[in-house]
Formats: structure tokens, C-alpha cells, sequence
């Protein structure tokens, strides 16, 4: 925990983050960001007992993004339901939501069947006991995680290199896109190294009040991370989430050795590759592309200050035609539109979006986040894509 | 006109102490007060309630008598009193001797410091300074000067006690070598009218001068400012005193969500010069910080300052802070009593001082009880818990402390009109209901009385967001029906401003500048757009 008395000190109580909070518009419940996060955190010293207001809090940062006194609002809101974890115990649902790296690697053997075992009426009748909305299907695991087969993959060996960080999503549910990273690279002419001891980000963690493991995944991935950050070698992730923590989360969170160095090496994969062309580095005889897309940016890729890089990108695709939906949050914001207490709340923030989606008749939404995209599918069904996906079509 | 047996001059901590007593030992008692209660002194303070560890050596008897009356607030003065407990801290450079010293008067004193394992100390107060060598921990206290002046007034109204606010007295009535009676002044409207009685006690601090003087006798009560420091946040949850001789901002009390630094101490010719300067503000900080290293960093809300009433030979920090009761009958006019000096921690003692001298004059056989009952009963228990979801956390026990005998009918207003729980000054977590309950007493005149109530307006944005929101509130319940909206706004945030004026810097100027946008700007509240 760092310096968090004097960030809240910079609160003018201006209400900005109120007002754009998705959570707070959806329901009343929710004290808001203001409240929940700095004005409580000059109650919580003197309190006897912590408490649990910031519980409807769904870490979208939304609250960061409007701030204009720089307050790491969402950061105050996790550091309080830390606190009161740090004393009560959590729910097994919280668990299960939090620690998708070790679930994965226990159901992944067992694909389809641990599938199955998700998602059969009985089962999801059982989820919902324990919390989990019956109505929000959770994604499939893969029979093939994306280290797997990236392992099993013959690259073209250049000297430019760059690390790639998986994370749980891409790992476990979409390991198509780790390859289409690979291979947008590839046809660059980089070489995509992804070092031996990466794991979760740590953000769900964060977001469902365990601390301490988030430390310690941070930590984990600090280590994996040095030699290469060391070499200058640059780190980039395809998940919004993941790219965000590594830049910024962990940083207000944590005082983890090296973590500042690691932090000013990582990039989101959109935001590497508009520099790269920017800089001139890409190649540029691109294939000719077809098709209407909408874009969705993801809330944790707004709150990186990096604009919307994929939606550039894709927009100088020859031959696409893309437009913003700007609709704000999609409302399922990792692990929150999952829980049956929660999922109203989910699909009302979401609601904006869904109706610019079904109206759009677009061919696909593009949205980097992977649970933003399970989100949109789940709610109407539309195909989704992460950008890079699309610039493969357009490199290979 | 109106007669009682007493009149109490000066609404502060002696004051309603007085009317307390009185009023507890059957004597017909009124009070009143030029302003609001606690608008001086009583409310002007770093809220500390002393062990006497701070006088153990230069004042041993005072020592002895705070923790007397420390122990005995802490007891009647639950919910005005928060028991944090104090630390003294030496640090290095500070001279060792006088640490023996002081061990040694606090042992005489019977106040119990028990020394703290350094680490200890910095493991309950991380933000101290790495430089402290000694820590001791006393039973020091927090204090809320304007609830402990109300709770004494509800005690007091309890045994038929009257209070009378913004009624200025204009002088003394008398007939021969008696009192007769005290001409009064509405200082809201304005009109004269005369109470009479058999007996006034002269309890108006800085002011007993003054007031004594309208009877011909002179008292020299010399006024002593000092400045104090509101911060936002409550770095510390102990009170924090320098362990060295008493000096310049060397105390720190833990208010709340706040954190209260002082004081200063220099005479003044006029105890109602209360604006604080940018030069004593720097003085506090630059001696704060030598105990708190990072308190640059932290924001101020505000500075505020007030005037010891002091009356000893001595000067500043040099005077006795103990006090005196003067019979006038010693001077040849029966009938007033004057109560002159002391401090806010033994004014019971003071208040049942002078009870004792007009119960005598006035042949009451009555003995003093106000050590032995609590000011305010506890809400009961059931009514606390069925009123937790109406308020955010941590807003429960604010409300049910600050409330009093009012906790009843808030919660029940909160039950049955849910848009009551909306919260007014999100800052302090006052709700509507609170406001609205407030606002309703017949003592309650203008935004700055419902402030002293509830703490509306005192916490971060300093009334950029409530000050709108009360007024707004109140007209729609024709709460202020003769009053300008306008008007009490713009007097309210006056009276804020005259705090952040001297610590306009750092977050707090943004803080201002945001507060003129809305009102000045956007509400055009000064009039700078013309039509």
C-alpha cells in the first residue's frame, strides 16, 4: 500500500466519478465511487470494524478515468474490500471466480467432459447455490491451452523479440488469439518469446478481495519477467486487464522490487503495433479486407490514457469499415457479471451497449477484452473478434 | 419580562455547565449566549480532553485536577468524548531531564504513563516521526466542544434549564447593593427586552471583563490567542503530545475522520479577533512536522483560532490555566458571581464551583450531581441496530452519538420516508433527516447553528456540495420561511471561507476554486453576471 493517505488527500469531492460510475447508475445500492473510496477512506482509520461497501464495486476504473485529480479511486475501493476480507471469510464463489489459473489447469485435462460438467442443467442449477448466476453461462475451457500449443509452435527465428504475456483468458478460453499475436509478429518479423513462469495477472484477485495472492502473482510474473526487461525486451498483452495491472494496478497496490522497471516495459498488443507502424516497422503490403465491424473499447484499456489503438489500427485496414460504438461498460467486468447477486447490475450497465450492438448489424464487435466479448455474445449473440485477429487477416 | 432565580452569562463549556448544575440542584436557570453555543472558546480549541500529563510539570495542581475531571467526562461524556488515549513522545534532541521530571509529576499527579515499546508505538501510529526515543502512553481523550455545550444543555432542560441563543446581555439591573436583573438583546432582530432575577453568573470567558464592568467591578481576565489546523484525514488515532516543556504546535488530536493541530499562544487586546494568519499557520507546521514527518504532504481544510481566557498574573503559556470564582458580595454588590480563567477539561469542576458559591447566596441545600449522571442516555440498543440499514457505514454510531434524545425520532423518519437517508454532507455523512431534525430546533437560526449540530460542511469539500443541498432542503420543507435562501448560503461559506483563507494552497486551494466555480460562476451567487 503506498502512499494512500495522501492520494485521497487530493479528492476535491468534485462528484466526476459518480457521475460516469456505471455501477451507481445501474443501482441505488451502490454509494458511489466518491463515497465508497475517498471520502470512507477518512472513516476507515477510526472505525473499529472494516466494512464492505465497496462490495458492488466492479473495478471497471471508469471512476479513475474521470478523475481530474488523479485519485486511484478503484484502487481505494479494493484495498477496502481487502480489508474487510483481511477479517471475514470469503465466499467459495469469490474463490472459484479469482483463481481462473488454477481452475484451469485442473479443468483443462478433463475437456469436454469438465465442460460438460459446467454447464449441464443440474450443474448450473448447483452453481447457482453457490452463488454463480444461472443465467451467465461461464466460457468453455479449451482442450489445448495456448501454452500448449505455443510450445508446439515452429517460429522463424528473428533477432527482434518480444515477450508475450498470455494471461488466464487466453490461456484457458481463447488460445486463438495468443496465436494471431504470434503470427501478426511473425510476419513482422519479431519473435515472440513467452518465458517459462507466467501465470495469472493477479487483477481477479484484487477485484475479489485477495490481496494476497495477487501479491504473490505479481511477484511470480516479476521474476519471469526480469531477464528479459532486463534486455529491454519489450512486454506485451493482449488482455486489457492483464496489461493494465502490469502497467499500473500492481504499482498502487504493491511495493514489489523490479515491478516499476517491468511496468515501463509493458505494452497492450494494439498500442505496440500502432507504434511500430507509427515508427515506421510494419510491414505495409497488406492484404485487401472486407466487412463492417463495431468496436468496443474495453473499460481497462480507456483507463491506460493510450486511446483506442485498435480501433486505429483497424481502421486503416484497407478495405473495413469499422465504427465506435461508445456505449461505456459492458458490465461484466471479469469475475462481477458472473455472480448471481451481481448480474442484474451486469446487464444493466450493459444494456447501452447490447442495443448499439443489435442495431448495428454488424458482420462482428471488436473488442480486445475477452470477457467483454463473452459478455456481448452472450447477451445478443453477436459474433466477436479481438483486433488482432483481424490485422492476421490483413498481415499474413 | 421574563424572571428566573438565575441567569447564566456565556453559552460555552463553563456556561452550560453552569445551567447544568443549577438546573440538576432544583434552581430555576436560563442561559444565554450572544451567538451560538460554543461559537467561542469552547468550540475554538484543539478538542483535547488533558489528562494533566501536559501540566505535570509546570502546573502540578491543574495536572491533578484534569485527570480527575478526564475521568469523570469520560464517564458522563460518553458521546461527546472519544477515548483515544495520548502519546508523549520525546524525540531526539529533546532534553532527557525533563522526561524524569515529568515521569516523576505525572506520578504525583496520579496519572498513570506507562511507557510504549518503540516499535510498539510505531506498529499503533506508523506516520510518526523515525526520530521519537521515548513514547509513553496517558489517558488524553478527544473532545467535541459544541456537542459537550448541547449535551449540557439537554441534561440541563432535563431539570427544567432554559437556553436563550443569540441573545446578547447589555448590561447588569440593579437595585441598591442587589441584582435585579440583566437587559438582553436579540442580535437577530434587534429588540431589547430585560430578564429579571435573583442571581447572574458572569460565565463569558474572554468577556467576564467585560460583563463586569456594566457592575462597575473591574476583573482582568486577559485573553490569549491560539491557532489551530484542521487536517483532512486522522494520520493519527492517538492524541500526540511533544514530551519537552509546553510550546508552540506540539499537540495533535485525532477528531473523527480529522486530525486537529496547535495551538499558539500570544496575547491579544480583543478575543474577538478570531482570523487566523498565514504566519501562525507556518509556525504550526514548521513545529508539527518535527513529530509528523510527512505533514507537508497532507492537506489542510482549514485554521481556525480562539483566545484562552486567562486570569493569573502571569502571561501566556507562563499563566496558570486554573481557574477562580469571584463572589461580588466581596466587592459590595450581592447577587453576581463571576467565573473567571480554568480550561475546557475542569469546566464541571469550575461549573460546580460556582454553583456551590450561588447555592449558598441563595440558601440551596442541594449537593452537586453532575459527576455522577451521564449527560445524554445511550440510544437504546434495539433501536440502533433496527436503524443500521438506514445509514452508510460507519454513519450509525456518528448519528447516534450526535444525536442525543433526537436518535429516536430521526430513525423513525428514516424508516418511514427512505429518501430521508439521503445523505446532505456526504463529507461527514450527515442524511437529510439529521438536517432536517436540526434545522426544526427552535434554537437553530442558520446554516452555521445546523454545522455545529451535525458537523455538516466540516469535512473535505468545506460546504461546496451541502451548503446548496441543506438550503435547498429546508426551503422545500419550509424550514427558513422568512429567511433568503440566498442569503444564508452566501453567510455559511463566509464563514468557511474565513478558515481556508490562511491555507490557500496545495489541494485546498483547488478545493476553493472549484467551491467559487459553483456558486460564484455557475449560481452567479455574488452577482457577477449581470441580466
Amino acid at each position: 500500500m503506498k502512499g494512500y493517505l495522501y492520494d485521497s488527500d487530493r479528492c476535491m469531492a468534485c462528484t466526476s466519478c459518480t457521475v460516469v460510475c456505471p455501477v451507481a447508475a445501474a443501482t441505488r445500492e451502490f454509494l458511489g465511487p466518491k463515497m465508497v473510496g475517498p471520502a470512507l477512506s477518512r472513516f476507515r482509520r477510526p472505525a473499529l470494524a472494516p466494512d464492505l461497501a465497496a462490495d458492488l464495486c466492479s473495478n471497471c476504473k471508469n471512476c479513475d478515468i474521470s478523475c481530474p485529480s488523479g485519485v486511484p479511486i478503484s484502487t481505494l475501493n479494493m484495498l477496502s474490500k481487502a480489508e474487510y476480507y483481511r477479517h471475514h471469510r470469503h465466499r467459495l464463489r469469490d474463490w472459484v471466480l479469482s483463481h481462473g489459473q488454477l481452475m484451469g489447469n485442473l479443468a483443462t485435462p478433463f475437456v469436454p467432459l469438465s465442460n460438460l460438467a459446467i454447464a449441464n442443467p443440474i450443474s448450473r442449477t448447483m452453481l447457482g447455490a453457490f452463488g454463480f448466476a444461472g443465467r451467465m453461462p461461464l466460457p468453455a475451457y479449451v482442450r489445448k491451452t495456448f501454452r500448449k500449443q505455443f510450445r508446439a509452435l515452429r517460429q522463424q527465428s528473428f533477432p527482434q523479440k518480444v515477450v508475450f504475456f498470455p494471461g488466464c483468458y487466453i490461456d484457458f478460453y481463447d488460445p486463438g488469439v495468443g496465436l494471431d499475436f504470434v503470427a501478426v509478429m511473425q510476419a513482422n518479423e519479431y519473435e515472440v518469446v513467452v518465458p517459462r513462469g507466467l501465470g495469472c495477472c493477479g487483477t481477479p484477485m484484487v477485484a475479489n478481495g485477495f490481496p494476497g495472492a495477487a501479491e504473490r502473482a505479481v511477484r511470480r510474473n516479476v521474476r519471469a519477467l526480469q531477464e528479459w526487461t532486463d534486455a529491454g525486451v519489450p512486454v506485451v498483452a493482449c488482455c486489457t486487464s492483464c496489461s493494465l495491472t502490469l502497467k499500473q494496478e500492481q504499482q498502487e497496490l504493491f511495493d514489489v522490487p523490479g515491478a516499476a522497471e517491468l511496468a515501463a516495459r509493458v505494452y497492450d498488443a494494439t498500442e505496440f503495433l500502432l507504434e511500430l507502424r507509427d515508427r515506421g516497422k510494419l510491414k505495409t503490403d497488406l492484404k485487401q479486407l472486407s466487412g463492417r465491424y463495431l468496436y468496443h473499447a474495453p473499460c481497462h484499456l480507456r483507463d491506460q490514457g493510450i486511446g483506442r489503438p485498435g480501433f486505429e489500427m483497424l481502421g486503416s485496414l484497407p478495405g473495413l469499415e469499422i465504427s465506435d460504438a461508445d456505449a461505456g461498460c459492458c458490465g461484466l467486468s471479469g469475475s462481477y457479471g458472473f455472480k448471481g447477486d451481481r448480474y442484474e447490475v451486469a446487464q444493466a450497465v450493459g444494456d447501452a451497449l447490447f442495443k448499439k450492438v443489435r442495431a448495428s448489424g454488424a458482420d462482428a464487435v471488436i473488442s480486445e477484452c475477452g470477457t467483454c466479448r463473452h459478455q456481448i455474445t452472450v447477451a445478443t449473440g453477436a459474433k466477436t473478434l479481438h483486433p488482432i485477429s483481424v490485422m492476421r487477416r490483413a498481415f499474413e | 419580562m421574563d424572571s428566573v432565580t438565575v441567569v447564566v452569562i456565556g453559552g460555552g463549556a463553563t456556561g452550560t455547565g453552569i445551567l447544568r448544575d443549577l438546573s440538576m440542584r432544583g434552581v430555576k436557570t436560563l442561559l444565554i449566549e450572544r451567538g451560538d453555543l460554543a461559537s467561542d472558546a469552547s468550540g475554538r480549541f484543539h478538542g483535547l480532553l488533558h489528562s494533566g500529563a501536559r501540566y505535570a510539570v509546570t502546573d502540578p495542581r491543574s495536572a491533578k485536577e484534569c485527570i480527575e475531571e478526564n475521568a469523570i467526562l469520560r464517564r458522563i461524556g460518553k458521546h461527546c468524548v472519544e477515548k483515544t488515549e495520548g502519546f508523549f513522545v520525546r524525540l531526539e534532541g529533546d532534553g532527557e531531564d525533563y522526561e524524569g521530571q515529568w515521569v516523576a509529576g505525572c506520578a504525583a499527579a496520579r496519572i498513570h504513563a506507562k511507557r510504549v515499546d518503540l516499535k510498539e508505538a510505531r506498529r499503533l501510529e506508523p506516520h510518526l516521526s523515525r526520530r521519537a526515543v521515548s513514547v509513553f502512553r496517558v489517558p488524553d481523550s478527544a473532545i467535541d466542544g459544541f456537542r459537550l455545550c448541547w449535551q449540557n444543555v439537554a441534561s440541563a432542560r432535563r431539570y427544567g434549564g432554559e437556553v436563550r441563543t443569540y441573545t446578547e446581555a447589555t448590561g447588569i439591573e440593579r437595585a441598591g447593593d442587589r441584582v435585579v436583573g440583566v437587559t438582553v438583546c436579540d442580535t437577530l432582530t434587534g429588540a431589547v427586552d430585560s430578564i429579571g432575577c435573583d442571581h447572574v453568573v458572569n460565565a463569558a470567558g474572554s468577556w467576564v471583563g467585560r460583563v463586569a464592568s456594566w457592575a462597575g467591578i473591574e476583573v482582568d481576565v486577559k485573553p490569549d490567542r491560539g491557532v489551530l489546523i484542521a487536517f483532512n484525514h486522522r494520520f493519527t488515532n492517538r492524541v500526540i503530545n511533544r514530551l519537552r516543556p509546553p510550546a508552540n504546535g506540539d499537540i495533535f488530536v485525532p477528531h473523527g475522520p480529522i486530525t486537529v493541530l496547535g495551538t499558539t499562544s500570544s496575547p491579544v487586546a480583543s478575543a474577538d479577533d478570531n482570523v487566523p494568519h498565514v504566519e501562525e499557520v507556518l509556525e504550526l507546521l514548521h513545529n508539527g512536522t518535527e513529530l509528523f514527518e510527512d505533514l507537508p504532504k497532507y492537506r489542510i481544510l482549514r485554521a481556525y483560532a480562539g483566545a484562552r481566557p486567562l486570569y493569573s498574573p502571569g502571561e501566556g503559556r507562563a499563566a496558570s490555566r486554573d481557574f477562580t470564582i469571584l463572589d461580588h458580595s466581596t466587592d459590595g454588590l450581592r447577587g453576581l458571581t463571576s467565573a473567571a480563567g480554568g480550561k475546557l477539561t475542569s469546566y464541571r469542576l469550575m461549573a460546580e464551583k460556582t454553583a456551590d458559591v450561588v447555592c449558598r447566596e441563595l440558601g440551596v441545600k442541594a449537593a452537586c450531581r453532575t459527576a455522577a449522571e451521564p449527560m445524554v442516555e445511550d440510544p437504546p440498543r434495539r433501536l440502533v441496530t433496527r436503524a443500521r440499514p438506514f445509514f452508510p457505514p460507519y454513519g450509525l454510531d456518528l448519528a447516534a452519538s450526535r444525536l442525543g434524545a433526537a436518535f429516536g425520532p430521526v430513525v423513525q423518519g428514516l424508516q418511514m420516508h427512505p429518501e430521508e437517508r439521503r445523505l446532505i454532507c456526504e463529507c461527514e455523512m450527515v442524511t437529510l433527516a439529521e438536517v432536517e431534525s436540526a434545522a426544526r430546533e427552535p434554537t437553530t437560526f442558520n446554516l452555521g447553528d445546523i454545522r455545529r449540530r451535525t458537523r455538516m460542511g466540516m469535512g473535505t469539500c468545506q460546504g461546496a456540495f451541502c451548503s446548496l443541498r441543506a438550503v435547498g432542503a429546508l426551503v422545500s420543507h419550509d424550514l427558513v420561511a422568512d429567511k433568503d435562501g440566498k442569503a444564508l448560503i452566501r453567510d455559511f461559506l463566509e464563514t468557511r471561507w474565513k478558515g481556508i483563507r490562511p491555507v490557500l494552497w496545495g489541494d485546498q486551494i483547488r478545493e476553493a476554486e472549484f467551491q467559487r466555480e459553483v456558486y460564484a460562476a455557475t449560481l452567479n451567487l455574488d452577482g457577477t453576471a449581470q441580466r
